[in-house]
């Protein structure tokens, strides 16, 4: 069965690189797809003397045909030159800017998304467990109300509730002048607190509903029926059967929840000037920096894609059904 | 939001420019330094307005991007508090008898923070440069070199500059050109200086920005936050503090509750709403003009072939009669502005003509101008001129959300009780929009935005002729006799005759009403009580027009 | 979330019964789909009503700017003067507007491709859902923010972009259900008697999976309205139109918190979050009726309640 797995791996791969593809090519549409005329929102600057329109026309290669565009634009990409910022930090490239701010999201959203897991998990078993027991209705109706919640929303109910007893802008106090390695870690701790319990709160509602309704599902299976009828405890059917088969789709609706983690990066930064690529989206959005705009969609894409990746190797290695 | 670009295109106007006392008189009194003890030391924290997109002088637009190239760098002269020029890096000035020939003074042995020497050479260098590329690369700042012909150092500490004719408006021109150290950016204005857009110049590990200024930026973030340390080499007065951190903000309600709660020092720019918060919060709120207006657009290209019934001027001013200033002023910046008249703001001192005053909101007035047009309202009760609705849709560029929908959302309900009806259009690219076609201003009517022009009146006013068409001008407003007297006011070397023509100036475009000016924005800041000895200007406490603030600023 | 683990299986209801029948039942019978029902309803009634059931007008201004509450403006004032309650009230209108009109163009751009892909099947089918499958992993709400960014503020711009990005899980569903039916006896017979696609589908094929698509419909516009905030926030919604989204960004704005206005951002997201609830426990409950394996749980002790979101949140 090795050549299976192998045909399942390289099939998954080539769907993401397809994906990624998708998402270069949208990219690439859309980017032409600017109101006004292209020259005038490169530039910037209204004083543009017709010598400095024909520059920037030559420099960003709008005078050539479309294909031709495209084909410069994706050998850029494939050497990662996403472009040039055409306003943010001294015109560097793209990538090398947004590369320091996705290193900055990633602890913040990471330390969310593994707390609402691990929340989401425990939550959700427990009301499936005990389906139709009040502490169920009261576990799945905070889930739901969490998960309605808006985003921004939250974060902002968080910064009325806790600014000033918790740091609420940026990742570390930056005028600790000489702290000691331990103290800048803490420092950088506390500021998370705030983004990475938003995140969260948001993330927490929505696993304990997919993690409640998968483990409802395998209890309908007929093997827990079995096990029951062997006369195990409902405790040991719900820990050795049933919550390791709910892990497997559980494992899939995380990593396509990373699609909305990407977007709740956006308005959490923004919220909490977390100096991540969420921010940076917010403020290409503001400034209306489009190369950076869409440096953010392709590096958040291809996030997205990847984990998705990783997920679906993952089921791989779970999944007896596959990998046997 | 407040981290739009003011006026987004028109933001490169933030820099600064001359006002009062021209002419060849040097003056000898320095800004800096401050009489009694004070207390030495210290970090000051500051809350950034809108960050500093680029420490790059050819690329930054933001506020703070200038003011810290006023921090970090030599320019040949500053304000002082009364809006007066002030020796910075010259020490004196004169000019020829013609006026075509300018000679500053510089200061001798000042040096680079990395130790070399810091000449009349550096500045003539950053002066060619810029007009070398003025068509191209430089272009953002293409107005602080305008009819300059050359610069040229004479000897370490004299610089001369020529001008293609007599020039009037030299001292603010060359206030707003920060010095740059010429053996570190000559490599980048060779050829065809395309390289100059590219350095990020920023700090590197144990390698500040090469200053010239007060300060040296020591540490660069955009997002984050960015350090400036004294300059151990600078020529003038030393600062008190040790260092000003400027740290980013994208809520300004956790900016607000960051002073409350001692994690900064300062604000840089208070929004109108959380001023009561502050001050019951027992902080120093400081609230004064500013230069930022925001404007009433009527389109009045020569080229416009629709509606031309806006361009008659009754139909302009009874505009400006159903335009209720008071409610727009305290509804949408809660009593934190002025009503607004002249193109020239209250905050360029006494360049601002006080005898233009504004209509009287008055709905019966405005409909008894169209009356007697015979506008006359349809069924609908939408006026009809030449026979169609006036009906008109306002451009609304996404700088002005916010407070603008509040004040378009009041003059949408006073034009509704005149018969026109108003649709608010929000855009991005607006200046494009504007433009369009040809630079010929076609494809609209009206539209709101701002304006923070420099405190000499030669920009903006360069902003209403029909050379801007294309360039500056968001109003499309091209009228010969105008060009004339701008023309006239940039030679006028004597400052009577040239305020005479300044006036004059104003006056037309306040009758021609291509802007109905709304209301003058104030200018508000706000710090606790760690320190003090902040020095207040049009631009608050760290702006581009003065290095004064942060070299007297000190532990309370 | 908009991927569930397998769509539900069809109840096996071989005679078309009344399809309005399932969903009054499904109310009558369950307490979330009833408790749905009714928030759906108040906030359909207090949108329709706006007019006559708000104090004021959502652009009059009645008082000072952040007035405080009082008998006569229960929840204050807003930056702009305007009484919070009416503001409330005609928002709900443009959030429930943009709500259902994304929902209806994600549901008929979803539906046709699902409708295609399950009743044609083979090569096409395998085309359109390596389609859906790609649009599925790319993260909508960004893409959202992008193409809203580049096409500017308006609020067509805003259903659109939200409803052309939606359609996935729609799709998905409505395939599997399309192709469980295609192979029933009596779209069988009806083939055989020479009906065209066109009425196959139409007469059998939509009338079998109304029901899940209502509910689809119901979770999509909850989804819609979610984005819908999102995007005002980032400055990217219509700011002439009044919407839940942009009453918070307007609180956002102008800093309603340090003014300590609570009022004017704190009720819009309860509003927001209420209704999203409404149409998550109505939608769910709906799918959950439709789903037999549900129904069986071999330890507990009710049967009842909750499944994933099909079109949860992106």
């Amino acid at each position: 069965m090795a050549v299976r797995g192998t045909d399942y791996v390289l099939k998954r791969l080539f769907f993401a690189l397809i994906t990624v593809f998708v998402a270069v090519t949208i990219n690439f549409v859309l980017f032409r797809m600017l109101p006004g005329s292209a020259v005038a929102n490169l530039a910037r600057v209204p004083h543009a003397s017709p010598a400095l329109k024909a520059e920037l026309t030559r420099e960003f290669g709008l005078d050539k045909p479309m294909w031709q565009q495209y084909v410069i634009y994706l050998g850029q990409l494939a050497h990662l030159h996403m472009g040039v910022s055409w306003v943010s930090d001294s015109h560097q490239p793209v990538w090398h800017y947004l590369r320091g701010k996705l290193a900055n999201t990633i602890p913040m959203a990471a330390l969310g998304t593994a707390v609402a897991i691990v929340i989401g998990i425990a939550s959700g078993v427990l009301s499936a467990w005990r389906r139709g027991s009040k502490s169920d209705h009261v576990s799945t109706n905070i889930a739901i109300a969490f998960y309605a919640v808006p985003t921004q929303w939250l974060a902002l109910m968080l910064l009325i509730l806790f600014a000033g007893v918790l740091p609420a802008n940026g990742m570390h106090d930056p005028f600790a002048v000489g702290a000691s390695g331990w103290a800048s870690f803490v420092d950088t701790m506390k500021h998370m607190i705030l983004p990475s319990t938003a995140f969260a709160l948001t993330l927490y509602g929505e696993y304990t509903l997919i993690v409640r309704s998968s483990m409802l599902e395998t209890l309908g299976e007929d093997y827990v029926l079995t096990a029951r009828a062997k006369g195990l405890s409902s405790w040991a059917v719900v820990r050795t059967h049933a919550a390791r088969n709910a892990m497997l789709p559980t494992t899939t609706l995380i990593a396509l929840s990373l699609g909305y983690i990407v977007a709740g990066a956006i308005l959490i930064e923004t919220v909490f000037t977390w100096p991540g690529i969420g921010l940076a989206t917010y403020q290409a959005v503001v400034s209306q920096d489009y190369p950076v705009l869409q440096g953010t969609f392709l590096i958040l894409t291809i996030s997205v894609v990847f984990f998705n990746l990783l997920a679906d190797l993952l089921y791989y290695k779970l999944d007896p059904r596959i990998s046997a | 939001m407040r981290k739009v670009l003011v006026g987004a295109a028109l933001a490169l106007a933030l820099v600064t420019a001359a006002c009062g006392g021209d002419g060849g008189s040097s003056s000898t009194t320095g800004v800096g330094g401050s009489g009694g003890p004070v207390k030495e030391g210290g970090t000051l924290r500051v809350a950034a307005y809108d960050g500093i997109d680029s420490m790059n002088p050819f690329i930054g637009v933001n506020d703070d991007s200038y003011a810290t190239y006023e921090h970090i760098y030599p320019q040949l002269v500053q304000y002082d508090a009364n809006q007066d020029f002030a020796p910075d890096f010259a020490t004196s000035w004169s000019h020829s008898k013609d006026g075509t020939t300018w000679t500053f003074k510089t200061q001798p042995n000042a040096l680079w923070s990395d130790g070399k020497p810091l000449t009349a050479a550096d500045a003539a260098f950053t002066i060619n440069t810029m007009i070398k590329f003025q068509d191209t690369v430089t272009a953002g700042s293409a107005g602080s070199i305008a009819r300059m012909t050359s610069a040229k150092a004479v000897d370490d500490t004299t610089l001369d500059i020529s001008f293609s004719a007599p020039e009037a408006a030299v001292l603010g021109n060359v206030q707003q050109i920060s010095i740059l150290p010429e053996h570190v950016w000559a490599q980048y204005a060779a050829g065809d200086g395309k390289a100059l857009k590219t350095f990020a110049n920023t700090p590197s590990n144990d390698s500040p920005v090469v200053s010239g200024g007060p300060f040296m930026v020591t540490q660069y973030d955009e997002t984050g936050t960015t350090i400036y340390e004294k300059n151990p080499n600078w020529y003038g007065t030393a600062p008190h503090i040790d260092r000003m951190g400027l740290e980013y903000f994208s809520n300004e309600d956790a900016e607000v509750t960051a002073l409350k709660t001692n994690q900064i020092d300062a604000i840089e720019s208070v929004p109108p709403p959380s001023v009561k918060t502050l001050q019951d919060a027992n902080m120093t709120v400081k609230i004064g003009p500013s230069l930022t207006y925001r404007t009433f657009i009527i389109n009045s290209s020569p080229y416009k072939k629709t509606n031309l019934e806006l361009q008659d001027p009754e139909v302009r001013k009874a505009f400006e009669y159903a335009i209720d200033r008071q409610s727009i002023i305290t509804t949408a910046w809660l009593s934190y502005a002025q009503a607004g008249t002249t193109i020239v703001p209250p905050g360029s001192g006494s360049w601002f003509d006080s005898s233009i005053q504004p209509l009287p909101f008055s709905i019966d007035q405005a409909n008894t101008i169209l009356d007697g047009l015979n506008y006359m309202p349809g069924a609908d009760g939408i006026r009809v001129a030449n026979g169609h609705p006036m009906t008109y849709q306002v451009l609304f560029p996404g700088s002005e959300r916010g407070a603008g929908d509040r004040a378009f959302q009041i003059i949408q309900a006073g034009f509704q009780q005149i018969g026109v009806k108003l649709i608010q259009k929000p855009v991005t690219g607006a200046y494009s929009i504007m433009t369009a076609p040809d630079n010929k201003y076609e494809n609209w009517d009206l539209a709101m935005w701002s304006w923070t022009p420099p405190i000499d009146p030669d920009f903006i006013l360069s902003a209403m002729t029909c050379q801007s068409l294309g360039n500056w001008s968001d109003s499309g407003y091209c009228k010969p006799a105008f060009d004339k007297l701008y023309a006239q006011q940039g030679k006028a070397v004597d400052a009577t005759d040239r305020h005479d023509l300044v006036n004059q100036a104003q006056q037309m475009v306040f009758d021609d009403r291509p802007y109905i000016v709304l209301n003058y924005n104030d200018t508000i800041n706000a710090w606790s009580g760690n320190f003090t000895g902040y020095v207040e200007s049009s631009q608050g406490f760290f702006g581009a027009l003065t290095k004064a603030s942060l070299i007297e600023v000190h532990l309370a | 979330m908009k991927i569930t683990a397998e769509p539900g299986v069809v109840p096996d209801l071989d005679r078309p019964r009344g399809r309005g029948g399932l969903l009054w039942d499904t109310i009558r019978r369950q307490k979330a789909a009833s408790v749905g029902a009714a928030i759906i309803f108040t906030f359909l009634i207090l949108a329709v009503f706006a007019p006559l059931l708000a104090p004021s007008g959502p652009r009059t201004q009645v008082g000072p700017v952040y007035g405080p509450l009082s008998a006569q403006h229960w929840l204050g004032l807003d930056d702009g003067g305007i009484d919070m309650v009416s503001l409330l009230f005609y928002g709900a209108r443009i959030s429930m507007i943009v709500g259902a009109a994304a929902a209806l163009v994600a549901t008929v751009i979803g539906g046709l491709i699902g409708i295609t892909a399950g009743y044609v099947g083979g090569r096409v089918d395998g085309f359109l859902m390596r389609v859906t499958d790609y649009f599925l992993v790319i993260p909508d709400l960004v893409l959202m923010i992008v193409i809203a960014a580049i096409w500017g503020p308006a609020l067509t711009h805003i259903i659109l972009v939200i409803g052309l990005l939606l359609w996935t899980s729609t799709a998905r569903i409505v395939r599997a259900q399309v192709m469980s039916v295609r192979e029933r006896v009596y779209v069988k017979r009806a083939r055989s008697l020479g009906c065209s696609h066109l009425r196959i589908v139409f007469r059998h094929v939509l009338p079998q999976i109304a029901p899940l698509l209502i509910a689809n419909v119901v979770l999509t516009v909850a989804v819609a309205i979610f984005d819908e905030t999102a995007l005002a926030f980032l400055g990217l919604s219509d700011p002439t139109a009044i919407s839940w989204g942009t009453i918070i960004e307007h609180g956002f704005l102008r800093q309603a918190v340090s003014y300590g206005a609570w009022w004017a951002i704190v009720p819009p997201g309860i509003c927001v979050a209420l209704l999203i609830m409404g149409c998550y426990l109505f939608g769910q409950a709906i799918e959950d009726a439709l789903n037999p394996r549900l129904k069986v749980a071999h330890l507990s002790i009710k049967g009842f309640k909750v499944r994933p979101a099909d079109g949860g949140k992106p």
